[in-house]
């Protein structure tokens, strides 16, 4: 079982959480941005990883999935809930967020204000429950997903505006997790969300589903 | 002999089918269901998921860890990916990446049908009724699978047939 992954990659820090937390016998090898190592994407996709039946995972909430279930754990409704949201509204909105800001140029509040409604969807779910993880009472994929999904903007949680405090505890809390703390000492390298930029300006500028600009 | 095969798996099927299949047209969006517990459930591949298991047809989801992954990844690629295209250039690239998987597959995943096949069923289904002859028979392990898939009368539901190539048996059996 091999992980690929490549410098730079916003999609590498939910992944190595997972592998880090799930899965530390997998094997990780770095690659360059544009190499292809899926055989039947015409297009370079990492994250990506090897089964040991020589099957590929290529895309990152699946990768992390499998990491999780490998670990003897079961997927239950509410998880699946949580990474479908995940891909399809948190992601798009927060891949353009995130390009305005290390790209555009944007500044980082602004941007935050562009997801604001996806945060506070996040906070609110986060504030009705008595532990601070988004399935019943432990770490689950979902937080690692999510956590790794809004990481490569948010960074430090004093970027959060004070009134997502669920939120923010949440994010200071899975931050500070040891495995975590290694995958981003390891790909922000101190940097910030800067060390992005040349991964995410090799892609095209990403649009939300509506089709519009995150920022005008 | 497989499951899939005997009568009570299939009519099973067919009414799992036909509940995401209204879910999906009922809603032009995202679509929500509330379960039996009062729970509100929100988007396709989770609620397709959940009455997989209610159905107690566990097996299209997959049986291993492996198989389990595989499928949910194509069940995410239908909803971030397929429902995504906002171009014809984005379906053509969706085609041919899906074309060159299915080569040397009958199934998305393993030797066997599953949520996967049934979900990209319904998701192309439109891109696939709007191909020419010509595009079909470029796309042609994604025909092919398409085909096989339709001929299942049970997913195939109410759906008109897409017919491949003239004169060919399947293109007007039904």
């Amino acid at each position: 079982m091999s992980l690929f992954v490549s410098e730079g990659n916003p999609h590498g820090i939910k992944v190595l959480a997972a592998a880090n937390i799930w899965a530390e016998n997998v094997k990780t090898q770095w690659l360059q941005q544009h190499e292809k190592i899926v055989p039947f994407m015409s297009q370079p996709r990492l994250p990506a990883l090897q089964l040991d039946n020589g099957n590929y995972l290529f895309l990152s909430n699946a990768i992390c999935r499998y990491f999780f279930m490998s670990a003897g754990n079961d997927l239950c409704d509410l998880i699946n809930q949580w990474l479908e949201w995940e891909s399809v509204e948190l992601q798009p909105a927060l891949s353009a967020a995130l390009y305005a800001h290390v790209v555009q140029g944007k500044k980082k509040e602004d941007t935050i204000v562009a997801i604001h409604e996806l945060l506070s969807y996040l906070d609110h779910c986060l504030a009705e429950k008595s532990t601070p993880y988004l399935v019943n009472d432990k770490l689950s994929v979902a937080d690692i997903v999510v956590w790794g999904s809004v990481y490569p903007l948010i960074v430090d949680h004093s970027s959060l505006p004070d009134k997502f405090s669920s939120l923010k505890y949440w994010f200071k809390n899975i931050s500070q997790l040891e495995q975590c703390q290694k995958v981003v000492t390891l790909l922000l390298k101190n940097q910030g969300s800067s060390i992005f930029k040349t991964h995410l300006q090799k892609q095209p500028a990403p649009t939300i589903p509506s089709g519009k600009p995150v920022c005008s | 002999t497989l499951p899939q095969c005997n009568e009570a798996f299939l009519k099973t099927l067919e009414s799992v089918s036909h509940t995401i299949l209204s879910l999906q047209q009922k809603n032009s969006k995202i679509p929500v269901l509330q379960n039996k517990k009062g729970h509100r459930m929100v988007g396709l591949a989770t609620i397709a998921s959940y009455l997989v298991k209610e159905a107690k047809i566990e097996e299209i989801l997959g049986s291993t860890v492996e198989e389990k992954a595989i499928v949910q990844q194509w069940l995410e690629y239908r909803t971030s990916h397929i429902d995504r295209v906002s171009c014809w250039e984005d379906i053509r690239n969706i085609l041919k990446d899906l074309n060159h998987y299915l080569e040397d597959k009958v199934y998305f995943v393993e030797n066997m049908i599953t949520l996967a096949d049934i979900l990209i069923y319904y998701g192309l289904h439109p891109v696939i009724a709007g191909l020419s002859f010509q595009e079909k028979e470029t796309f042609v392990n994604v025909s092919r699978w398409f085909c096989h898939i339709q001929n299942y009368p049970s997913i195939q539901q109410h759906f008109p047939v897409v017919v491949f190539i003239k004169n060919r048996i399947y293109s007007t059996s039904h």
